[in-house]
């Protein structure tokens, strides 16, 4: 399956030196928690990510070695290709800087508020909807009850004799 | 007052007071010929037998009338026939409107009962959807995991282009200056061999000329002459 194929080659890709080393990611796993609303998001991010890859894939890690034996016996211009050759050898190529990574850290400092906040939400929700099914699972079965049990149990169902005091004490439309 | 105030005080506080209530009953109590409750013939039987109430109600009968404290009139005949019809049209379609009745309170008890199952269902699922929703927040990692990556690999790509572009620049001009001097060299070859060509044909005078023809007429001559000696001998 082409994903798993991808997702090994990303394991393998280790950066030497400074540079942080790459996470392998799971894209079957992260596609399982995506909720379906989400979903274009999660597919235009895959294939960020993949042409990315492909595009890092696609350029060798060493460059070309120059042969500065093969020049400086050729070239006739003097002192040229020792020339070249020492100021080649002494430069440093300055490395990309990284800008992005302090956002993302403050962004998944902010998501993980976030979730956590609506987890707690969330476990208060449970907690209500368990508390109703108790109730239901604990009601006396409806033949048993009498009109006084229906409006403790369902207490939308008590008939209002103040607002409407003639019976049948609720708006004929509600019948 | 004050001792009615004492009773009130000990309503509801006997323990039987918190026992479940029991079940509604299903069918009224029993009777005997439709009218007389049950009770009065077991409460009769022990002391008068079998045919203890129905000597009682006799007994009462004859009594009222008798003493004409009922008195037989126009309205007894009334009474009598409407009872009669009463009763004749109860018999006859009681069981019917009783049934008709309790499907009316059979479809409003399922009624309640579907809202209920209903609420149920939807309860268990909203709960369920509640974990999964959980569950799916606490993936949140794998995003930034992979963010980060893509940032990763955009920077080591920036840098291996960097430096491929400064040594095939290098390489472009130390192999810029090779090919300039192969070209030298050619185009002074070319250049040489043009002249040397050029000077031999001019230093051919007209002079040279015909004596080297004379020179290759003798010799054609002398070759033929010798071709025709061979030939002939």
């Amino acid at each position: 399956m082409h994903w798993r194929a991808v997702g090994h080659a990303y394991t393998d890709r280790k950066m030497a030196g400074k540079r942080a080393a790459l996470k392998a990611i799971d894209w079957l796993a992260f596609a399982e928690r995506v909720p379906p609303n989400q979903r274009a998001m999660f597919n235009n991010l895959k294939t960020r990510s993949d042409a990315i890859g492909a595009k890092l894939s696609s350029l060798p890690e060493k460059p070309v070695t120059i042969d500065w034996s093969f020049y400086k016996t050729n070239v006739a211009r003097a002192g040229m290709v020792a020339e070249f050759e020492s100021k080649f050898s002494a430069l440093t190529i300055p490395e990309p800087k990284d800008t992005a990574t302090a956002a993302i850290n403050t962004q998944e400092a902010e998501a993980n508020k976030a979730a956590v906040a609506y987890v707690e939400a969330s476990k208060a929700r449970i907690g209500q909807y368990e508390k109703e099914l108790e109730k239901f699972q604990n009601m006396i079965p409806f033949d048993q009850m009498t009109i006084d049990d229906l409006n403790d149990t369902f207490p939308e169902t008590k008939l209002d004799k103040e607002k409407h005091p003639y019976w049948p004490h609720k708006p004929i439309a509600e019948l | 007052l004050g001792a009615g105030l004492v009773q009130l005080a000990h309503l509801h506080t006997s323990p039987n007071s918190q026992a479940p209530v029991p079940a509604l009953p299903e069918k009224g109590g029993k009777t005997r010929h439709g009218i007389i409750p049950e009770e009065l013939f077991q409460i009769l039987y022990p002391k008068t037998g079998v045919t203890g109430p129905y000597v009682l109600g006799a007994g009462l009968l004859t009594y009222i009338l008798s003493k004409e404290i009922y008195i037989i009139n126009h309205e007894t005949f009334a009474a009598a026939c409407m009872g009669t019809v009463i009763i004749y049209g109860v018999r006859k379609f009681g069981p019917d409107v009783a049934a008709f009745a309790d499907k009316l309170n059979e479809e409003k008890v399922q009624k309640a009962q579907e809202v209920k199952d209903l609420a149920m269902t939807s309860l268990a699922q909203a709960i369920q959807d509640e974990k999964k929703e959980q569950w799916r927040a606490e993936g949140r990692q794998m995003l930034f995991d992979a963010k980060r990556n893509n940032v990763a690999m955009l920077l080591e790509t920036n840098r291996r282009e960097r430096v491929h572009m400064v040594t095939n620049d290098v390489k472009k001009r130390l192999d810029y200056q090779i090919a300039l001097q192969t070209l030298h060299r050619r185009m002074e070859q070319e250049h040489m061999v043009n002249w040397v060509e050029k000077n031999v044909v001019t230093s051919i005078t007209p002079q040279q000329e015909k004596a080297s023809i004379a020179k290759c007429i003798t010799d054609l001559k002398v070759l033929a002459k010798v071709q025709q000696a061979k030939t002939t001998a």
